[in-house]
């Protein structure tokens, strides 16, 4: 009985560790009140255009809002938009907008704003224009009724347009200050208000009491206070000074566990850790070889080593994570992860390339005796990339090849890996790539299609495959979900067999707050939506926290 | 006096721009691309391009630096890449949080030193003065960021007396300065112990020891005085040491400051913030060793004549 027990007690525990942090007692009843004090980091401007990074997201969620928002079940919900549709041709996307929302300067929200927001992203080159792709331009059909115009069919658009930075800013103040002052004082449509910033110090939101949706939020402010230290971070959630801390360590995890008044939770990111194979380069233009670099690479350990066990999860697909649309598990029955740890493998594949070791001396040789060398480039950042990077060395020089490992500075680590073809000096690359949206669309197109070679995409392998090619443009097009699915699915058996890369675990992340907090999410893209949390004011008091 | 002033004035303009002229073309030697660190890491490079374009990050270098220098002469030193914020009203709040924090810590340290230095000296080779040197053996050989992170867990995590990061009020100036100010000050106790030591040796003291003047009188007033200039010298110095051990500290308690602000221009290739920043450090540095020179000439008479 008690062994029952315990395996339920575990299968929730994995569970929740695969849904989106909800964070709080869902029969409890909301509280209205009070300040909640998060930890952030805003390194750029405020402007959603401008900064599509996590921490800038974090902040500028509070104050705008998206025309529809995404699930926890990947399902499209309405936001600004009330509903949708596709014209036959699917080549137009008209929403119907809701009625009477106010932006925070008093201008009326309607499908004119929504028009000029997507026209001026278009024209100014916001930072995501490359998830508009497609996008020729959008009409205002009436008040509330405006329309996405496309070139072509792209099942992607909707899904992009849940990204948070996509939100819709008031034109009105765009116009009178431009993106300089927008950037440091967002005006939206959503639930806060910005009060006060100051750069590098702190952002105060104060509760919208105009807000469209009635009766919400229930926090009076927010305040987010830019904490670059991660061990500064911690020790202030832990003395109360904040209420929430991202970015917790793995080996700090069962350290603040045993804390009554800690709340930890792990989630899985749409971030995996991968390695760039130059595909020009021989002999990794042979996907025999990129294989068997797969294969020699002991993911598991890695998660254990690098990750504590906790802060990684294996991969079960190449690059989409459980959180994105089309995802499928992929591993062969039996395994732990794709490409699961296998030498003799391995050492196999290298043969059938023509490698063996000829001399006895334990390296590699091709037919005309040249050994098997290569250039592993690393930054020393990321979490842990640096120790995965080492790692993966010495699983290399295992099977017998010559590796040279590089550390660059991240910005010249950064620019090294955004040149073409001919420029690209790398064999290996240590990086992660992130599917943003959690639509499969990015990695389709923009991340493995022939057509986005560095430096227009983000194709740094130069890979090249026309099956894979034709598979991404099909699924970018069709509007059928289940249709859409499946060539998504045929997408990563194809990539399986070519391995463009070395897959490497999913990386997790894990928030730490007080436990009084509730109805707060935190997000596989990273964000951490804290819009309509309360919290439990008896519970606060009772941890001595007077703030 | 006025004519040292004035020269050093001048001096601090020249200086300010080669240092500017210099850090320009070093920025542009090392690699990395401002406009792909703006766009992010997976853009693509037309959007890279248009950012280029944007920030005139496209113009040829001469004609970058010619534009720089000339805004630069006006007074304007040009728009953050990152935050589009115009650089002098980030560095200014920022110069100002850092010149808080160094001057409290200097002022700390300077106290502190003097006062266990002459103590030292005073009861040289006695049980205080072994006492007085091991802790400033103990202050040279922590780092900051060890004394700074152990002040956060058990002042503020365990006893729960002092906040940890920010500046909002006086208590949370407390630990940073303490940190910042005690490491400085172990330094500058055995500069002064050895100075007092040596001040202390001297005939004058002897027969001044010999006509009954109290002792406290010979430590503080004559001896003291007479070991004050290399003193003086080493405080001045002392400063950048606390200006750089600021950037530290301000990490460390999440303090609003210019250190850390240089620290992460630098890594994200914002060069406009990065000349802004480094362009103050170096006046702060320059004035404050003005400063000492004019201090020098108080503390010894003869200099001026010179």
């Amino acid at each position: 009985m008690r062994y029952y027990a315990r395996m339920a007690a575990a299968a929730a525990l994995m569970a929740s560790a695969f849904i989106p942090a909800s964070v709080g007692a869902q029969d409890a009843k909301p509280q209205y009140g009070g300040e909640l004090v998060l930890t952030g980091q805003l390194d750029k401007t405020m402007f959603p255009g401008r900064n599509t990074d996590a921490g800038g997201m974090d902040v500028y969620l509070n104050a705008c809002e998206n025309l529809v928002t995404m699930a926890a079940d990947r399902t499209m919900q309405p936001a600004l938009a009330k509903s949708w549709s596709l014209s036959d041709d699917q080549k137009t996307i008209t929403f119907q907008l809701n009625e009477g929302i106010q932006f925070h300067d008093g201008t009326p929200f309607n499908a004119e704003a929504v028009a000029f927001v997507f026209n001026e992203a278009l024209a100014k080159k916001f930072l995501y224009v490359s998830l508009l792709e497609g996008l020729e331009k959008v009409v205002a059909d009436s008040e509330y009724q405006v329309s996405f115009k496309l070139s072509k069919p792209s099942a992607a658009l909707i899904p992009n347009l849940a990204y948070r930075t996509m939100c819709i800013f008031s034109p009105t103040a765009y116009k009178a200050v431009g993106e300089e002052g927008l950037g440091s004082k967002i005006i939206g449509t959503g639930p806060f208000v910005v009060d006060s910033y100051v750069k590098g110090e702190h952002v105060r939101f104060k509760r919208n009491e105009n807000y469209w949706q009635k009766g919400k939020p229930y926090l009076d402010s927010i305040r987010i206070l830019f904490v670059p230290d991660v061990t500064t971070r911690l020790a202030m959630l832990e003395s109360g000074d904040v209420d929430r801390a991202q970015g917790v360590p793995d080996f700090d995890i069962p350290r603040l566990q045993s804390e009554e008044n800690l709340k930890v939770s792990t989630i899985p990111s749409l971030q995996q850790n991968y390695v760039v194979i130059n595909n020009l380069k021989k002999p990794f233009d042979d996907p025999r070889v990129r294989q068997a670099l797969n294969y020699a690479v002991d993911k598991a350990g890695i998660v254990k080593s690098v990750f504590a066990g906790t802060g990684a999860t294996l991969s079960q697909a190449p690059t989409l994570t459980p959180g994105v649309f089309g995802f499928a598990d992929m591993r062969e029955p039996g395994k732990n992860t794709i490409f699961a740890y296998d030498v003799e493998k391995a050492k196999d594949l290298l043969k059938q390339a023509g490698y063996e070791d000829r001399n006895g001396d334990k390296v590699l040789e091709n037919a005309q005796g040249e050994p098997l060398s290569l250039k592993l480039w690393t930054r020393k950042t990321g979490k842990g990339e640096y120790q995965i990077a080492q790692l993966i060395q010495a699983f290399l020089e295992k099977i017998g090849m010559k590796v040279e490992l590089t550390v660059l500075e991240s910005a010249t680590f950064s620019a090294s890996l955004s040149l073409g073809p001919q420029e690209a000096k790398y064999d290996l690359a240590l990086l992660a790539w992130t599917v943003p949206t959690a639509d499969p669309d990015e990695p389709m197109m923009y991340m493995t299609h022939t057509k986005a070679w560095k430096p227009a995409g983000a194709n740094r392998m130069f890979f090249s495959h026309p099956e894979t090619d034709r598979l991404a443009e099909l699924a970018h097009a069709e509007p059928d979900q289940k249709k859409r699915a499946e060539y998504v699915r045929l997408w990563m058996a194809e990539l399986l067999k070519q391995a463009p890369v070395i897959y490497l675990p999913t990386v997790n992340l894990t928030e730490a707050y007080r436990t009084y907090v509730h109805g707060a999410q935190y997000m596989p893209a990273g964000t951490y939506d804290a819009t309509m949390a309360w919290i439990d004011k008896a519970a606060k008091k009772e941890q001595g926290i007077s703030r | 006096m006025l004519k040292l002033i004035l020269n050093r004035l001048a001096f601090m303009v020249v200086a300010g721009l080669l240092l500017l002229t210099f850090l320009f073309f070093l920025f542009h030697a090392i690699p990395g691309d401002p406009a792909r660190l703006i766009a992010g890491d997976s853009a693509p490079e037309a959007l890279v391009e248009s950012i280029r374009q944007a920030y005139g990050l496209d113009q040829p270098l001469v004609t970058q630096y010619t534009t720089y220098m000339r805004r630069v002469l006006q007074g304007d030193f040009g728009l953050s890449n990152f935050s589009r914020q115009p650089v002098l009203q980030i560095v200014g709040p920022r110069l100002l949080n850092t010149a808080k924090l160094a001057g409290w810590s200097m002022l700390l340290a300077m106290s502190v030193s003097l006062l266990l230095g002459s103590l030292s000296a005073m009861y040289w080779d006695r049980p205080l003065d072994r006492g007085i040197t091991a802790f400033s053996l103990a202050g040279i050989c922590t780092p900051i960021f060890v004394t700074g992170i152990l002040g956060i867990y058990f002042f503020g995590v365990h006893l729960r007396w002092l906040p940890i990061g920010g500046m909002s009020t006086w208590k949370h100036y407390i630990m940073p300065v303490m940190t910042l100010g005690l490491a400085q000050a172990a330094g500058f106790t055995r500069m002064v112990r050895a100075c007092m030591i040596d001040a202390l040796g001297r005939d004058f003291i002897t027969t001044a020891r010999s006509k009954g003047v109290p002792e406290r009188t010979i430590v503080f007033k004559h001896g003291l005085r007479n070991a004050l200039l290399p003193i003086i010298t080493f405080f001045g110095l002392g400063l950048g040491h606390t200006l750089g051990g600021a950037a530290v500290a301000e990490s460390i308690f999440n303090w609003p400051g210019l250190g850390r602000l240089m620290v992460d221009s630098i890594l994200t290739r914002d060069l406009p913030l990065t000349q802004g920043c480094i362009f103050f450090f170096a006046m702060v540095f320059i004035l404050v060793n003005l400063m000492v020179d004019l201090l020098y000439r108080w503390a010894d008479p003869r200099l001026a004549n010179d």
